[in-house]
């Protein structure tokens, strides 16, 4: 089929041969005619125009009140081509701002960015994935040549870009801390006071902390009030819920936090997540916490990032490839 | 030739006053079905504008002729609280949600020059020009 | 699903307010417009029934963050009342119920 003009004298041809013949290739031309003009933005009162154009030229003794009419019908749809043209500028807009965040996007990636540790002594599958284009949750490793892994999972209240500005203030303040190993507790101290400072009173962050010294296997923790993890008992088959009590980020300035240890013993491992993993839903339907933990038992073999991806990806269909949460689910296993 | 004729508007039904008006003196300066429909169109949402927020105010036309076009000018007037960001009036999508008009960027569509002026609490002056090709 | 809040008052000094439906990202804009001007309100004790609430996330959690804040700021009261487990797990987690007052008597047993 060859290009159509838009122009008057084509619109009058075809309409002239379809009037003629009541062929379907006509119609199939007009069609293509106002695919094309949509291409080029011809609003909707114009056609209407050629139209009327094209009836007076091949009818030149048309009644006063057609014409009329179609004049009529030309005036009610004045009104639909400034809507459309507005549509037309507004999604020219939306494409504009959606790449504007997805820049956005790319860049809390490279900000937030931590590097998962290689360590003989305790193996570490990570993986974090956000519901829209910015993520709220958040995870960082710092590890040093004493042998100690920091290991810090956070969630913020709510999604997309305010939790998003959130959470690199709580970057920044951590990369601020000293190089030295810090306590858990003393960390999420000085977290707590920083964002109760500086963030709106119904934000808040949830943030688990902990330290795993690779040379006597001790985990040290302490929770700012986030999804409890879990240990899991590789003789026994067994979780054990890693339920600590700790006030979230930013209510109470006064607020302290206990600190525990738990010894590794080998092979076991120890989950840390948000509450995207635990609030996974399928339709309707909660998903209870033993089945997150059946899933991630069926999978215990494998290594540790294999499993965090195989957990990732049963939920993930589950819940019909879209995430309503943000989702993290770190797994660390001691491994000599 | 150039000559100034204006319409009051306080109540609704002055809109329909200002469209045949500015109708007529376009169809005089020649312009066509669709271009007359546009201006009529664009007189309803300048009126309407007064009318919903200013109270009272007028709209005036002007026929413009230079050497090589020919033209019309329409002119909205009032005393109204005036637009504080005319910035934000003039987005796309800001005054249109719920279908209540074509907003002034849909006058800006509708026309090919625009021009506003507004001060807050004093009131607002919009020229608006279409040419006849 | 939608969050349904019925305001009433039980006498001069409690405002009791009774939720039904789910507090998350899309109604709990509604519920801190009715929630916040009522814990600002010197003297006053807001009482909410959480019988009805099926489902609350963290942003839901976000505005009772918000109303204790206020509350401790103008000297009011809130109370929490009836919740379901699913909802007190929430609550018990971030550590809110240490500081907040919350009914322990809690719906449908734990």
């Amino acid at each position: 089929m060859s290009t159509l003009k838009l122009d008057l004298e084509n619109y009058k041809e075809l309409l002239q041969e379809y009037i003629r013949s009541k062929d379907e290739q006509a119609l199939y031309q007009a069609e293509q005619f106002s695919k094309q003009s949509m291409q080029q933005k011809i609003s909707p009162d114009e056609i209407i125009n050629i139209h009327i154009q094209s009836l007076q030229e091949i009818y030149p003794e048309m009644p006063e009140y057609i014409q009329s009419s179609l004049n009529f019908l030309l005036e009610t749809m004045i009104s639909y081509g400034l809507a459309y043209q507005e549509h037309q500028s507004l999604r020219e807009k939306q494409l504009e701002l959606k790449s504007e965040i997805s820049v956005a996007a790319n860049m809390q990636k490279t900000l937030l960015s931590t590097v998962k540790p290689e360590i003989e002594e305790v193996e570490v599958g990570a993986l974090s994935v956000p519901a829209k284009q910015m993520n709220g949750d958040y995870h960082h490793f710092v590890y040093d040549e004493k042998g100690t892994l920091g290991i810090a999972v956070a969630d913020v209240i709510g999604k997309g870009v305010p939790a998003a500005l959130c959470m690199s203030m709580i970057k920044y303040s951590m990369d601020s801390f000293p190089e030295m190993r810090m306590d858990p507790s003393v960390i999420l101290g000085s977290l707590n006071r920083v964002v109760e400072r500086n963030v709106d009173s119904s934000m808040f962050i949830t943030m688990f902390y902990g330290l795993y010294d690779s040379r006597d296997h001790t985990f040290t923790y302490s929770s700012a009030g986030h999804e409890p993890g879990f240990y899991y008992h590789k003789d026994q088959g067994e979780f054990e819920e890693i339920d600590v009590p700790g006030l979230v980020l930013g209510v109470s300035a006064e607020t302290t936090y206990t600190q525990y240890v738990k010894e590794v013993e080998k092979g076991d491992m120890i989950v840390l997540l948000t509450d995207g993993v635990t609030e996974c839903r399928q339709g309707e339907r909660f998903i209870e916490q033993e089945e997150v933990l059946d899933v991630i038992k069926s999978y215990a073999d494998l290594p540790a990032q294999e499993i965090v991806d195989q957990v990732y990806k049963h939920f993930e269909r589950l819940q019909g490839f879209q995430l309503r949460d943000d989702f993290t689910l770190i797994i660390l296993r001691r491994n000599v | 030739m150039e000559f100034q004729s204006c319409v009051n508007i306080k109540k609704e039904w002055d809109i329909v006053g200002a469209r045949q008006l500015g109708r007529d003196i376009a169809r005089k300066i020649g312009f066509g079905t669709v271009d007359q429909a546009r201006i009529a169109t664009a007189i309803s949402e300048l009126a309407r504008n007064i009318y919903l927020y200013a109270g009272t105010g007028k709209v005036c036309f002007e026929a413009l002729e230079e050497i090589d076009r020919k033209g019309i000018a329409i002119i909205a007037m009032d005393d109204g609280p005036g637009i504080k960001e005319i910035g934000q009036v003039m987005e796309d999508g800001f005054s249109t949600s719920g279908g209540l008009g074509a907003g002034l960027p849909g006058v800006k569509r509708l026309m090919d020059e625009f021009d506003i002026h507004s001060e807050e609490g004093k009131g607002t002056e919009i020229r608006v020009v279409k040419w006849l090709r | 699903m939608n969050l349904t809040i019925d305001v009433s008052h039980k006498d001069n000094n409690v405002t009791y307010l009774t939720l039904a439906g789910e507090v998350d990202a899309f109604t709990a804009p509604k519920l801190k417009d009715t929630i916040l001007p009522l814990t600002k309100e010197e003297g006053q004790t807001v009482e909410v029934d959480f019988e009805q609430v099926n489902y609350m996330d963290s942003t839901g959690l976000g505005v009772f963050i918000s109303a204790l804040k206020s509350t401790k700021e103008h000297g009011t009261e809130l109370r929490l009342l009836h919740m379901q487990e699913r909802v007190y797990r929430l609550f018990k987690i971030t550590g809110l119920t240490e500081i907040m007052n919350i009914d322990s008597t809690v719906q449908g047993g734990m």
